[in-house]
């Protein structure tokens, strides 16, 4: 599966990669929203990992354009975050009906291992 | 009793600040290690480094409470401190961080400075807390050239001493919104970080210890925070 990870944190980008890589998944890497827009235009990946914390624009306001674009309307999102989910208790409306997210994932209470297998189980079935 | 209105470090935003910030060293400890389950090899030096660069800041943050405890600056001892000592001693503190963040360190210490006044321990403690949140902010701005230059440099106003890069955020405007939103918003520096930026905060209160503060600065046409040090005037007599 081809990844699109945007990870502003470049020491837990690179573990993430190395983990995603060794599950015989395709990762690119961007730390800026920008960067992860241009990305996926050129790579059109199958599945984001998103973090929401980012500098400059947030990651919601990245979602907000990814989603603007009828050909990603479709493509999974994760978020993997800082932001404790309690945090957007009030909006998961906003997270799962308008920008269309998936899975939401608490960075510090999501080990490698479960984030691999919430990925994997993202990944479209053979037909 | 120390009234912590008066004195930011004491305050509960600057600690909130500096714990959401410590999850990010303890994050990648845990995470790198994971990896060696995955059969992935673990590299121990890049998590040595992210941890005494963790250790560091503490530190930082308690040479700044006790600092501001002391309360004045007549408990500070206040030395003939050489500029480009103290920068070059901050640039070897900073050197593993900054090899595993990929941000090449450069010193612009050309030219004669002569001894200024400030507490050398302080001093360094303020610059290496201020480059540690640097180099990890860098690398997310997605800029070609990751480079952070630890310069001295003259101005009007006496000898600056500061961190520089190719980074127009770094400017009076994002650290006064900052200082605004410290406690309020986890991305009080969301121009700079995606951190809390806490090292920053640090930095600046262990410079108003010293009757100092953090303020941008411009040299060799990059973008910095850094200190305006005073010339110790009476080494220069001898």
């Amino acid at each position: 599966m081809k990844i699109l990870l945007l990870e502003p944190d470049k020491i837990l980008a690179d573990t993430y990669r190395q983990l995603l890589l060794s599950a015989d998944h395709k990762v690119i890497m961007c730390a800026t929203a920008q960067a992860a827009i241009f990305a996926a235009d050129e790579l059109s990946p199958d599945l984001v990992i998103a973090e929401l914390q980012l500098t400059s624009h947030s990651g919601i306001e990245f979602l907000y354009e990814f989603r603007s674009y009828d050909d990603w309307t479709n493509v999974p999102v994760m978020v993997l975050t800082n932001v404790p989910a309690g945090e957007f208790a009030g909006s998961w409306d906003l997270l799962r009906d308008e920008l269309g997210v998936t899975a939401y994932h608490y960075k510090p209470l999501t080990s490698l291992r479960s984030l691999l297998r919430a990925v994997n189980a993202l990944a479209p079935t053979p037909a | 009793m120390t009234q912590a209105a008066d004195k930011p470090i004491l305050s509960q935003d600057l600690l909130l600040g500096l714990a959401e910030q410590l999850k990010l060293p303890l994050l990648q400890i845990a995470r790198r290690s994971e990896l060696a389950s995955f059969g992935q090899e673990v590299d121990n030096a890049a998590i040595q480094a992210t941890a005494d660069s963790a250790l560091r800041l503490i530190d930082s943050y308690l040479l700044g409470v006790r600092l501001a405890e002391e309360g004045s600056q007549q408990s500070l001892a206040l030395e003939p401190v050489s500029v480009s000592s103290v920068l070059y001693d901050t640039a070897h503190e900073l050197s593993s961080l900054a090899k595993f963040y990929g941000v090449h360190l450069e010193l612009s210490i050309a030219g004669k400075y002569g001894p200024v006044t400030a507490n050398k321990q302080a001093l360094q403690a303020a610059l290496t807390s201020l480059g540690m949140s640097l180099i990890e902010a860098l690398p997310a701005l997605d800029s070609k050239d990751v480079t952070l230059q630890l310069g001295a440099h003259r101005s009007r106003y006496g000898i600056v001493a500061g961190l520089y890069a190719d980074t127009p955020s770094l400017n009076a405007d994002t650290l006064r919104r900052g200082a605004e939103l410290l406690g309020k918003s986890r991305q009080p520096l969301v121009g700079i970080t995606h951190s809390s930026g806490a090292g920053i905060f640090v930095a600046d209160t262990i410079l108003q210890a010293m009757q100092l503060r953090l303020a941008p600065t411009r040299h060799n046409k990059l973008y910095g925070l850094g200190a305006v040090l005073q010339p110790n005037k009476q080494l220069q007599l001898v």
